[in-house]
C-alpha cells in the first residue's frame, strides 16, 4: 500500500528528476536517459524474477524485440514511430509467451540455462541477419524521432522526458500489480508455488502472466531505447546485458521498487561516473557485487512485506 | 564418409576439452547447489598462467618434460586459485539465499576476467607452434594429430582417475554424501567444508587441463574466453544432467561432437546458435538432462 511518507518520497523522487536535465550537460542527460531506459526494464525484470521468483536471464530478447520491431517497422517499411509501438508491445508479449509456455515448469536453474540459450539463440539471429531485414551485426541506424501530432521528440531532453513518463507508468503499472490479485498471486507462488497449487491458485497462468506483463514493458522500454540512439545493434541486447539486469534486481533487492532503481543507479550510473579508470572500474566492480551480496545478501534496499511481528518469524 | 570421420575426431577432441571443463561445474552444483558462474574464468586464466610458465621454460627442458612440468604447476596454481575462490565468494554466501551466491559468482567471473586484461592486456596471447611436436597421423584418409592424440588420452586418463576417485575412495564417498544431502552428512561426523574445498581443488585443476589445451590446440587466447567456453562446457554439464559425473563427460563429448559436425556440413556461423537449440530441446523434453535422475519434489 502506498501511504502518504512513500508519496512524499516519490514525488520528491520524480520532482528531482524533473528539475535535473537543466542541471546537467548533455552528455550526463544522455547518461541519465539511458539510467532511465534501464530503471523500466530492470523494473520489469523484477517482475518475473523477484515477485514471481523464475530465474529468467533472457530479458534482453524482449527488450530487443521491441527495439527491433521499432526500427524495423520504421527502416524498412517506413511506418511513423507512434504506429510501431503497439507491435512494439504486442510482439514481446507474444513471444513471451510462445517461449515461456514449454519451459514454464522447469526448476530454477534450468529455467536460467533455457533462457540463456534463447537469449544466444536471439543475438545470433540478429547477427546472421536473418530474413535480411535486422541489418546484420552492425544493426540499423537512422531512425526516425517520434512525432506525436506537431511534437517532434528529437533533442536529447525530450528524450529524457519520454523515459522519465515511461518510467512513471512502469511504477503506476508495478503499483498496481502489487494491490491486484494477480499480484497477491505471484507473491504467493514465489514464496511456495506447491502451497499456492494447493489453494487454487493456477501457477502456470500466472507464471506466463509475468513473463508477458513483463515482456510488454520492457518492448515499450525498447522503443525508447532506439529513439535515444536512433539506431540498434545486437550488441545492446545479448546474453551479458540480460546478466547485467539480473544482477541489477538481486544487487537493488528483489520486489523492491527502490532497491531496483538503486540498483541500476549503481550498476549502471557509477560505472559510468569513473569511466577514467576505464580498464580497473570492472575489476573493482566485481569485488563490489561479492561484498554487497556478503554483506547485504538480500540486496541493497530489500523489501518488507506487511507487519509479521518478530516472534513469529523468528526461528 | 572421410568427412565423418574426419569431423568426429576433430568433435571428439573439442567434446574431452569441454568435458573437462565441464566437470568443474558439475562437480560444485553437485555440492553446493551454486552454478560457479567464474569457473569459466578460472581456465581462461590457467591458460595464461599456462603460457608464461612455457615462455620461461622454453628452451631449458626437454618438450616432453616441459609439457609435464607445465601442466602440472599450472593445475596446481589453478587449484590454488579455485580455493581462494571458494574461501573469498562462496563461503560467506553459505547460508545466503541461493540467488546472492549467483550474483557473487559472477562478481567474481568479472574480477577474474578484468584482472586477467590488466595483467597481459586486452590483446589476444599466441600459444607457441611447436610446444607438441606437429606430426598428422594418417588413418585411411583422416588426419590425426599428434596433439589430438594427446588430449584424448589424458581427458580419458583424468576422467577415469576422477570416476575411480569418486567412486572408490573414503574422500570421493563423503563427496557423493555431501551432494545427497549436506546436513545428514555432517551428522555422520564428514567435514563438509573439507569436501566443498577438495571439490574446488578438483574442479579447477582438472579445468586447468582444459584451459592448457585450449591453448595448445588453438593457440589463440584471450582475456574474456572464459565466457565462451565456460557457457559452452556449462551447456555440456546441464546437457548431461548437472551435478552427474559421468553426464558431464558424456555431455561434453556429445557437445563436441554437435559443434563439429555443424561447423563441418551446416556453416559455423549458426554453430553457437544451433548449440543452444539443441541444450532448449533436451531441457524440454528431458529437463533433468540425459542421465539426470528425476527427483521428485520434497514437501
Amino acid at each position: 500500500m502506498m501511504n502518504t511518507k512513500n508519496a512524499l518520497y516519490y514525488g520528491i523522487f520524480f520532482l528531482v528528476l524533473t528539475v535535473l536535465p537543466f542541471f546537467l550537460t548533455s552528455n550526463w542527460i544522455s547518461v541519465m536517459t539511458t539510467f532511465l531506459i534501464y530503471s523500466v526494464v530492470s523494473l520489469s525484470q523484477d517482475i518475473v524474477l523477484g515477485r514471481a521468483g523464475m530465474f529468467d536471464m533472457g530479458h534482453a530478447i524482449f527488450f530487443g524485440l521491441g527495439a527491433y520491431s521499432t526500427a524495423i517497422l520504421n527502416m524498412v517499411y517506413g511506418w511513423p514511430i507512434v504506429a510501431t509501438i503497439p507491435v512494439a508491445i504486442i510482439l514481446p508479449i507474444i513471444a513471451s509467451i510462445l517461449l515461456a509456455a514449454p519451459i514454464i515448469h522447469l526448476r530454477g536453474d534450468y529455467l536460467l540455462v533455457t533462457t540463456i540459450g534463447f537469449n544466444i539463440v536471439f543475438t545470433q539471429a540478429l547477427k546472421n541477419n536473418v530474413f535480411g531485414i535486422t541489418g546484420g551485426p552492425n544493426g540499423i541506424f537512422g531512425v526516425e524521432p517520434l512525432k506525436i501530432f506537431s511534437i517532434t521528440f528529437a533533442s536529447q531532453k525530450s528524450i529524457y522526458f519520454l523515459a522519465l513518463f515511461i518510467l512513471l507508468l512502469t511504477l503506476a503499472i508495478i503499483h498496481n500489480l502489487e494491490t491486484s490479485k494477480p499480484g497477491r498471486a505471484l507473491h504467493y507462488l514465489n514464496l511456495d508455488s506447491l502451497a499456492s497449487e494447493c489453494i487454487g491458485i493456477n501457477t502456470r497462468f500466472y507464471r506466463l502472466y509475468a513473463f508477458a506483463l513483463s515482456a510488454a514493458i520492457a518492448g515499450l522500454a525498447g522503443v525508447v531505447f532506439t529513439l535515444q540512439f536512433s539506431a540498434v545493434s545486437p550488441g545492446a541486447f545479448n546474453f551479458i546485458q540480460s546478466v547485467l539486469f539480473f544482477t541489477i534486481v538481486l544487487v537493488g533487492g528483489p520486489s523492491s521498487i527502490p532497491g531496483v532503481l538503486l540498483g541500476t543507479f549503481f550498476m549502471f550510473v557509477v560505472p559510468e561516473m569513473f569511466r577514467q579508470f576505464a580498464e580497473a572500474r570492472y575489476l573493482v566492480f566485481g569485488v563490489a557485487m561479492i561484498l554487497i551480496m556478503i554483506w547485504r545478501p538480500k540486496g541493497i534496499w530489500p523489501v518488507k512485506f506487511g507487519r509479521i511481528p518478530n516472534y513469529i518469524t523468528k526461528e | 564418409m572421410e568427412i565423418f570421420l574426419q569431423q568426429l575426431v576433430n568433435g571428439l577432441t573439442i567434446g574431452s576439452i569441454y568435458a573437462l571443463v565441464a566437470l568443474g561445474y558439475t562437480m560444485v552444483y553437485g555440492v553446493l547447489k551454486l552454478i560457479n558462474f567464474a569457473h569459466g574464468d578460472l581456465v581462461a586464466l590457467s591458460a595464461y598462467i599456462g603460457l608464461v610458465i612455457l615462455m620461461q621454460l622454453a628452451g631449458v627442458l626437454s618438450p616432453a618434460l616441459l609439457i609435464l612440468i607445465t601442466f602440472i604447476s599450472t593445475m596446481v596454481i589453478t587449484a590454488i586459485g579455485g580455493i581462494v575462490l571458494e574461501r573469498a565468494a562462496y563461503r560467506p554466501l553459505r547460508r545466503a539465499p541461493r540467488l546472492s551466491a549467483v550474483v557473487s559468482a559472477l562478481g567474481a567471473s568479472m574480477v577474474i576476467e578484468n584482472g586477467i586484461m590488466l595483467i597481459w592486456g586486452p590483446m589476444p596471447k599466441i600459444y607457441p607452434a611447436s610446444v607438441v611436436p606437429n606430426i598428422n597421423f594418417d588413418l585411411h584418409g583422416v588426419y590425426i594429430s599428434l596433439m589430438q592424440i594427446l588430449v584424448l588420452v589424458i581427458s580419458l586418463v583424468l576422467m577415469v582417475a576422477l570416476y575411480l576417485f569418486v567412486n572408490r575412495t573414503k574422500l570421493g564417498t563423503a563427496m557423493r554424501a555431501c551432494a545427497i544431502d549436506q546436513d545428514a552428512a555432517r551428522l555422520m561426523g564428514i567435514d563438509v567444508d573439507k569436501v566443498i574445498v577438495t571439490t574446488f581443488v578438483i574442479g579447477s585443476a582438472l579445468g586447468a587441463v582444459g584451459g592448457l589445451f585450449i591453448g595448445m590446440y588453438y593457440r589463440g587466447i584471450t582475456f574474456n574466453m572464459g565466457w565462451i567456453y565456460g557457457l559452452n562446457a556449462f551447456v555440456a554439464a546441464i546437457i548431461g544432467g548437472i551435478g552427474n559425473i559421468p553426464g558431464a563427460m558424456l555431455g561434453g563429448m556429445l557437445l563436441g561432437i554437435f559443434n563439429a559436425f555443424i561447423s563441418g556440413y551446416i556453416s559455423s556461423s549458426w554453430s553457437m546458435a544451433l548449440t543452444y537449440v539443441l541444450l532448449i530441446i533436451i531441457m524440454i523434453f528431458r529437463p533433468t538432462g540425459i542421465l539426470g535422475e528425476r527427483v521428485a519434489e520434497k514437501v
